[in-house]
């Protein structure tokens, strides 16, 4: 997390070497900032290469609500907690909100402001209110996505909107790896699309399509983009690798079940939004079979805690 | 028992026609009314209505062949009973045509010199446009796997509805039935019987035919209930060596429909060309619409147009009444069932999809969205003013008017992918303005 007094704008302008090394140290540290890089990007991409019709106030909208809900959810719960404490020295969670933002951006479409409004603070109020031991029952953006679906009616998604190119896989694939590769959750990407991919392939060879059906359908950005930048929140996930590996292929069996047999075209979100609350159990689950899966469990936990914590 | 009865229920919408002469296999997509100035060679259209899983699809047909060799399979997701099938108006599908085609717009430069600042008559041009029952209870086909689920006619269509158990036993029956089946249709055929899909066979009925009025085949409708929301191309890309054109008009209460397993884009819309197009739109719409379709990677489905059908601005067609919405398949307008929430509007979505084998592999899924924003296919023609305009504003207005005129040319070779230089010849423009350094050190 950031401390707000820690941040001294006026010192990075002196010298452009400066500058870098105070980026680098500042910066890049954080495994949330190669994946706020990466979806600025993939935004910037979006409404450069896409037809999107994204307009810039809406999301405007999402990232003000974004970051206003946790500013105040930030100052509630912790003054619940210690009273005394000083607003100025209040550590502000940025980066999660941030990252929220651009999820919903890319993701979340309508037409109104109070749409988008509602999106933001729920997806931020849902850390706040459902949480347990410093996990979120649910990914911040995907409850915001599935909120506005359902109470709402004029939000969509588009998931035909990157279209299936190899450049946008390649690029989602080097760039998810690098972020996953800095948090240390790969196992979950790979578990989701190597099962979905599987379940797919078993489906098309029964159905006698060709292969490039079965390409066509995995090399979709919209699925690529859940898989590497939505379902490896390390705060919404299981500890040990057992569960995280049960997790991600209970999500890919659901996906598959909603998009062959209800037609859903977005049922990645809903998959991810009915197993989220799993994590609770899963790591209740493998906490207490410590004998097993404590080499596995403890490797990454850990580095959960070093990767979101404010000064490791 | 309901998830049961949706996992069984569940199959799609889905056309494919076989073509029976050779000719007619060229097509091999549906077999729908082209364009009326024929601006596409292999186009076909489909009107779906569609509110919650409820669809009413309809087939234009312009068949141009004998119509004794018209025959046509098309999957459907369940069994479809007499009442559930119907024939419809072709002016219908012809008027949602040239209600949503892209339109050109004039607009007519005042003169500079007049103090009131009067606008030009705007006009709009109209793109040219794409443009006895017997029942009888299942039979069994022999020992091929495939059920006559039922038999009937309407209109001057003889209609089957087939299940089969495997794509051989369906392709013999067919062949043996008289319907010549492409070769290599069977592997795809698997895959319809494995969805669980119906097929609904028509062909025509000469002496049925020849009791109509116009004895011209008409649209075939048909009403069904079903979450998946689809097109099926695949069977009619089985023969097709080149491109197809596929106009869908999607009617919905909500709003804009996309299709969600390829990009949707808007056709490049509201720019300002060279007044000459006026006298060849077809061959320019023709050939932007394929520099796009080559840019974009030739697998996406293009947006002509979405709007609320109750309005037009600028109106191509005058809109669509009520009554022929309803026969379009709008079946929610003034529904008055307790169950179901009556609304009144329709919005009209236009995709226009050029397919081929590669670029496809899968059939057209769509998705519908609450996005109500409005998009219309229009391009601009300005006409200079005619007159003298003998003052300091007219000498303004006509060394613009060089200007606009080359940015014109360069915005239509830009579109189309035509030369400028003839560009220029036939906008009437003697040459491009020429750049200052040109003329300063002679």
């Amino acid at each position: 997390m950031l401390k707000l007094p820690y941040i001294q704008l006026p010192q990075v302008f002196v010298t452009g070497s400066s500058f870098l090394s105070r980026l680098q140290d500042s910066f890049l540290k954080d495994a949330r900032d190669y994946q706020i890089l990466f979806l600025a990007m993939f935004l910037v991409l979006g409404i450069g290469t896409r037809d999107w019709t994204l307009h810039p106030e809406l999301m405007l909208a999402i990232f003000a609500s974004c970051l206003l809900t946790q500013l105040v959810w930030t100052v509630i719960s912790d003054r619940r907690s210690i009273p005394h404490l000083q607003p100025h020295s209040i550590s502000l969670n940025l980066r999660s909100a941030v990252i929220t933002s651009l999820g919903l951006c890319l993701l979340l479409r309508s037409e109104h402001y109070e749409t988008m409004i509602l999106a933001g603070v729920l997806a931020i109020s849902s850390k706040f209110l459902f949480k347990n031991d410093r996990k979120h029952w649910f990914n911040p953006a995907n409850f915001g996505i599935v909120a506005a679906l359902t109470l709402t009616n004029d939000a969509w998604v588009s998931p035909g909107q990157w279209g299936d190119e190899i450049w946008c896989g390649l690029l989602f694939l080097g760039a998810g790896g690098i972020v996953l590769k800095r948090v240390g959750r790969w196992d979950t990407s790979v578990a989701f699309l190597g099962s979905y991919a599987f379940l797919e392939a078993v489906r098309n060879f029964w159905l006698g399509w060709t292969w490039d059906v079965l390409a066509h359908r995995l090399m979709s950005g919209s699925l690529l983009l859940f898989a590497l930048f939505m379902i490896t929140d390390p705060r919404s996930m299981p500890n040990a690798r057992v569960g995280r590996l049960i997790w991600a292929v209970s999500i890919a069996l659901l996906t598959f079940f909603l998009r062959n047999n209800f037609y859903l075209s977005t049922a990645p979100f809903w998959a991810l939004f009915a197993l989220s609350p799993l994590t609770i159990l899963i790591d209740r689950v493998f906490k207490a079979n410590r004998f097993s899966w404590s080499s596995l469990t403890n490797a990454k936990p850990t580095s959960l805690s070093s990767h979101l914590s404010p000064n490791h | 028992m309901k998830l049961l009865r949706t996992l069984i229920g569940v199959v799609t919408a889905c056309l494919i026609v076989f073509c029976f002469t050779p000719a007619a296999l060229a097509f091999c997509g549906f077999y729908v009314a082209k364009a009326d100035t024929k601006l596409y060679n292999q186009a076909s259209q489909v009107v779906i209505a569609r509110d919650g899983n409820r669809t009413i699809l309809t087939m234009a047909n312009d068949f141009k062949g004998n119509v004794k060799d018209f025959a046509i399979v098309v999957p459907v997701p369940v069994v479809l009973k007499k009442e559930q099938v119907k024939v419809g108006d072709p002016k219908v599908i012809a008027h949602l045509d040239a209600f949503s085609a892209p339109r050109l717009v004039e607009y007519f430069d005042a003169d500079p010199c007049a103090i009131m600042q009067r606008r030009g008559e705007d006009r709009v041009m109209s793109a040219p446009s794409s443009q006895s029952v017997n029942e009888s209870k299942p039979r069994r086909g022999g020992n091929l796997g495939v059920t006559i689920e039922a038999k009937f006619t309407v209109g001057e269509y003889d209609i089957l509805i087939l299940s089969a158990k495997e794509s051989g036993g369906l392709e013999t029956w067919l062949n043996q039935s008289g319907y010549k089946i492409p070769s290599g249709a069977k592997q795809i055929l698997q895959s319809y019987i494995r969805q669980n899909m119906k097929f609904f066979v028509a062909k025509v009925n000469l002496a049925a035919l020849k009791k109509t009025e116009t004895q011209q085949l008409r649209p075939l409708l048909m009403a069904f209930e079903s979450p998946k929301f689809m097109l099926p191309i695949r069977l009619g890309m089985v023969n097709a060596n080149t491109d197809q054109d596929l106009l869908v008009y999607i009617l919905s209460p909500k709003g804009q429909v996309e299709v969600s397993n390829y990009r949707t884009v808007k056709v490049p819309s509201g720019d300002q060309i060279p007044v000459y197009v006026k006298n060849e739109f077809g061959g320019f719409y023709k050939s932007m619409f394929q520099t796009a379709y080559t840019k974009e990677g030739r697998n996406i489905a293009f947006l002509e147009y979405a709007w609320d059908i109750s309005n037009c601005d600028p109106c191509s067609a005058e809109p669509l009444s009520p009554e022929e919405l309803k026969q379009a398949g709008a079946f929610w307008l003034n529904q008055s069932s307790p169950n179901r929430s009556s609304s009144n509007s329709t919005f009209i979505t236009r995709l226009h999809v050029r397919y081929t084998r590669n670029k496809f592999p899968e059939d057209l899924m769509f998705k519908e969205t609450p996005n109500r924003e409005q998009f219309q296919g229009r391009y601009v023609l300005r006409h200079a003013f005619a007159g003298a305009a003998k003052c300091e504003a007219g000498n303004q207005y006509r060394k613009s008017l060089v200007q606009r005129q080359e940015k014109e040319v360069q915005t239509l070779a830009k579109l189309t992918g035509w030369n400028t230089q003839e560009i220029r010849k036939k906008a009437n423009i003697t040459q491009a303005p020429k750049p200052f350094w040109e003329t300063i050190w002679r």
